[in-house]
Order: C-alpha cells, then structure tokens, then sequence
C-alpha cells in the first residue's frame, strides 16, 4: 500500500471516528432540549456532581469505593437537605401566604410612590413630560405579580419533577460519569484525542472550581442578608434573603437587583431615613463581606473575563434564556474561553 | 482496515486481560497491587493506529505517555533543528513505554516524532490520569510517581554518560581544543 492511500485511508478512519463522536453528542443534546425538564434537570445534575464529587472523592481517599462513597455522599447530603427544608419549608410558605395577602397594599403603596415622583417631574419639564408613569407601573406591577402567584403551582409541579430527576443524574455522573467520558473519547480521532482530553480536563476543572465558588459566594451573602434582615426585624426577611442569594449568581448587576425588593418594601411602608439607611447596610455588608473576601479568594482567580465581556455575556444570556441565562451566562463564557485558547495555543504554539 | 476501527472501537474486555498483564510487566506500575492496578484501568486509554499513522509529532505539546500493547513504533527526529527532514531514531516494540517526560512537565514539547510501523495498539496514560488517581487514591498516585521519577533519573543518567562520551570524542578530534 502506498503512502498516500494510506494516509487517505487515516483521514477517512479519523472523520468516521468524529462522525460518531459528534452523532452521539448531537442524540445527547436533542434529548435534552425535547424531553421536557431535561434541560434544567441536567444543568442541576451538573451543578449538585461538581459539589459533591470532591466529598466523594475524600471518601475514596479513605479507603471506600466508588459505589459506596457516592451512595454515603447522596445519602447523607439527601437527609440534610430533607431536614432543612422541613424546617425552613413551613416559614417560607407563610411568608409567600402573607406575601400574596398584602401584595395589593404594596402595588398600591408603590403607585403612590411613583405618581409622588411623576409630579416632581411634571414640576421640573412641565408639558413635556407626558407619560402616565403611576397607570403604567401599577398595571404592569398588578399583572406581575398575578402572574407570579398564579405561576407558582406549575412552578411547584416542574420543581418536583426535578427535585428527582436531577439528583437521580447528578448520582450516575459522579459514580460512573468517568468512564462515561472516557467511552465517548474511543471516538476521538488519534491526531486530536491529547488536545481534546487535556481540553475537557480544563474545561471540567475551570468549571467544578467555578460552580462551587459561586454556590458558596451566593450561599453566604443570602445567609448575611437574612440574618441583617432578622437582627433588623425587616418583614419578608428569608424571602429577601433567598431573593440575594440567587440574584447574586449574576455578576455586577445581580447585587443591585437583589436590594431592589428590599427598598421598595422600606420606602412603600414609609420607613424612616434611619431604617433606610439600616437595610441598605445589611446588603453593603454582604456585598462587602462578598467583594472583600469571598472573591478575591474564591471566584476573581478562576474566570478571568474582562468586565465588559461579562456585561455583554450576561445581556446575550438574558435575552436567550432570561434570568437562568443570566446566571449561566458566565460558565459557558469561562467554557468558551478555555477552548477557543486551547484551541489557539495548540493551533499556533503545536511547533517550536 | 475499516474492520480493525470497528474491532477498535466496540472491543470491550476481550483486551482487559493483556492490558492489565502489559500495565503490570511496565515498570511504571510494576509496584501496584491489583487492586491499584484495577484504579489505573479505569484511568487510561486503549488507542489502535493504523500503519503508517502518526502518534504525535516532535515540537507538538504533549500530554502523557504511551505503552505499547501490541505492534511497533518507529521513533523519528528531525536531522537538524529548522529541517523538515526526520530519519528513525530508534524502534520501539510491545511492552515499551515512551513520551513519559509529558507526565511531569508543564507545556512540555515532543522532542520526536511517533508513528505506528504497523497495527498498532497503544495504552496511553495522561496527567489528567495521573491527576485523577492521585487525586482518588494518593498511594497509589504516590507509588506511580515514585516510579516514574526512578525512570526520568535514568534516563538522565544515560543522557549524561552519552554526553560524556560526545565530549570526550570531540576533545580527542585532531585540531580541537580539550576545553
């Protein structure tokens, strides 16, 4: 045989190989995007194995196997949750029971807040200021918050769905998503199977140190901002502080829009000055607690993104999949950065 | 050949048996038990090449080392450091490992050139392999460490006896300085 029909012959072995690979992964993410709640059952799964691998891997170190450290893990992680929620569960129902009771005073209270602030600025631009600010803000908070209300069965409905699916995944990564990756990678071409394992191993390990730093960053400045809440006896404490805790997994703007329902709530029941001045010290304590200590040491160093790449990111992310592309905006981004630079260096560095 | 990438690809444990024979006669793992050798199973990689295909190439960023399991490998390197010319350095057979210094270094290069001389089956072991055992069970991540650093002294050793000998072959040359 000579050496070029050889060579043919590689080149065609190596795209029927990567045929395959991509088959497999194109069947992979159909499945996800159809079947209804695989998506974020999925991207759950993902999260819950990248915190709980590390804790299954220390029991490994001790001795136990695979099998049985990831069952202890998933067990004892399981009944903690469980006794959590059946201690935090309760109060959270009542405070969304009170939460819808005096939704009306609040959608009223903040009209009257906006139509105060429509007339100073009918006093400063006269005729020309021509909106009907109060109409438009009461309509769309009245819709808003019957939307949201009427939202949370469903919302109940798809959480118990994946309240069992996403563990039931995160389970079958831990244990055996290893050997998992490696099957796939059979199909990995041999010119480019050293570039793509090291490429997935940053990208495995840029992520696992990405998802649990956030989780962490975002767990302590919820729990900050409902103790503060609490010691300053402001209503809705937990509700608020679950509200920081997620809304602070999006970068930048994400703090902002966590202290947003706080002030509205202190400025439509006409707290003072000082007790104004009270809530928003609680959440420039967490923020400060969060950009003092908790990145620096744990996020600033794993995703090096420019600012305004994050800003930009976030918005893409918004507008594909609101809120949850918010927060998952930055991941793919980080993921994306990995690759495309590994992707360079073994493009433009593979030679001496 | 289009039934050796099947065989290749879809093959499941008929192999296990001479893997794990050929992980236990190299000498990197010859000091794990079985059950540190069923961990560095679950870790490494069963790659088949065809004759004539190129493993990796001299300059390229290596990651990690190869076993061979079956076949032969020729070892290239270029003639002179800007040439496109290699010539076959040296040939490698079943049981013989190469490329183990991509194991420690970081953005470690090829410093020659791999390819299959005929059907060849290779056992590849990578860092993110070694990251993952020593990562799982230290000891054993420990003990293939150990043997690795056993195999980079030697073969830093023969370098330096090698380059002993150069030298003193260049300083009994007519016409060249002793120094």
């Amino acid at each position: 045989m000579t050496t070029d029909s050889r060579r043919l012959q590689i080149r065609r072995l190596n795209r029927l190989r990567l045929a395959g690979f991509f088959l497999i992964l194109l069947f992979w993410l159909a499945s996800v995007l159809i079947v209804e709640n695989l998506l974020i059952s999925t991207l759950i799964a993902f999260v819950i194995s990248y915190l709980l691998s590390p804790v299954v891997n220390r029991l490994e170190r001790q001795g136990f196997d695979r099998l049985w450290s990831t069952l202890w893990t998933f067990t004892v992680v399981g009944v903690l949750i469980g006794v959590t929620g059946f201690l935090i569960f309760p109060k959270l129902a009542t405070a969304l029971v009170a939460l819808q009771k005096e939704a009306p005073t609040y959608i009223t209270g903040f009209s009257r807040l906006i139509e105060d602030i429509e007339s100073h600025l009918r006093a400063i631009f006269g005729p020309l200021f021509s909106f009907d600010l109060r109409e438009l803000a009461e309509s769309s908070l009245t819709q808003g918050s019957e939307a949201f209300f009427n939202e949370i069965p469903r919302f109940v409905k798809q959480t118990l769905t994946v309240m069992i699916l996403a563990p039931f995944l995160a389970f079958f990564m831990v244990k055996d998503g290893r050997s998992i990756t490696r099957k796939a990678f059979n199909l990995i071409p041999n010119h480019i199977f050293e570039t793509t394992l090291s490429l997935q191993h940053q990208i495995n390990h840029q992520i696992g140190h990405f998802v649990r730093a956030r989780l962490l960053e975002a767990l302590i400045v919820g729990l900050v901002t409902w103790f503060g809440l609490v010691l300053i006896s402001f209503p809705f404490s937990l509700l608020l502080g679950i509200f920081a805790a997620v809304t602070n997994l999006i970068p930048y703007i994400g703090p902002l829009i966590g202290m947003i329902p706080a002030i509205g709530i202190a400025l439509v029941n006409g707290s003072s000055n000082f007790d104004l001045l009270l809530v928003f010290t609680v959440y420039a304590v967490a923020q400060i607690i969060d950009g003092g200590l908790l990145i620096p040491f744990f996020v600033a160093r794993l995703v090096n993104l420019h600012p305004v790449t994050v800003i930009l990111v976030i918005i893409a992310g918004a507008q594909f999949m609101g809120v949850l592309g918010m927060i998952i905006s930055i991941p793919v981004a980080s993921t994306l950065k990995v690759t495309l630079e590994t992707i360079y260096r073994h493009l433009t560095e593979s030679r001496i | 050949m289009t039934t050796f990438a099947w065989k290749n690809l879809f093959r499941k444990d008929s192999k296990e048996k001479s893997v794990l024979e050929t992980l236990k006669n190299t000498h990197i793992f010859g000091s794990l038990n079985k059950r540190e050798l069923r961990l560095v199973m679950q870790t490494i990689h069963v790659r088949g090449y065809t004759p004539g295909e190129t493993i990796f190439v001299q300059g390229e960023l290596g990651i990690g080392m190869y076993i061979i399991l079956h076949g032969r490998v020729d070892v290239l390197a270029r003639t002179q450091s800007d040439s496109d010319e290699s010539q076959v350095v040296t040939q490698l057979f079943e049981g013989d490992f190469f490329g183990e210094l991509s194991l420690v270094e970081n953005q470690g290069r090829r410093t020659a050139t791999a390819i299959a001389a005929t059907e060849t089956s290779l056992i590849g072991f990578f860092k993110p392999d070694l990251m993952e055992i020593l990562e799982r069970q230290p000891q054993t991540g420990s003990k293939i460490m150990l043997r690795l650093a056993e195999v980079l002294g030697r073969r830093l050793k023969e370098t330096s006896v090698r380059l002993t000998e150069l030298k003193q072959e260049t300083s009994k040359a007519p016409g060249r300085s002793s120094l």
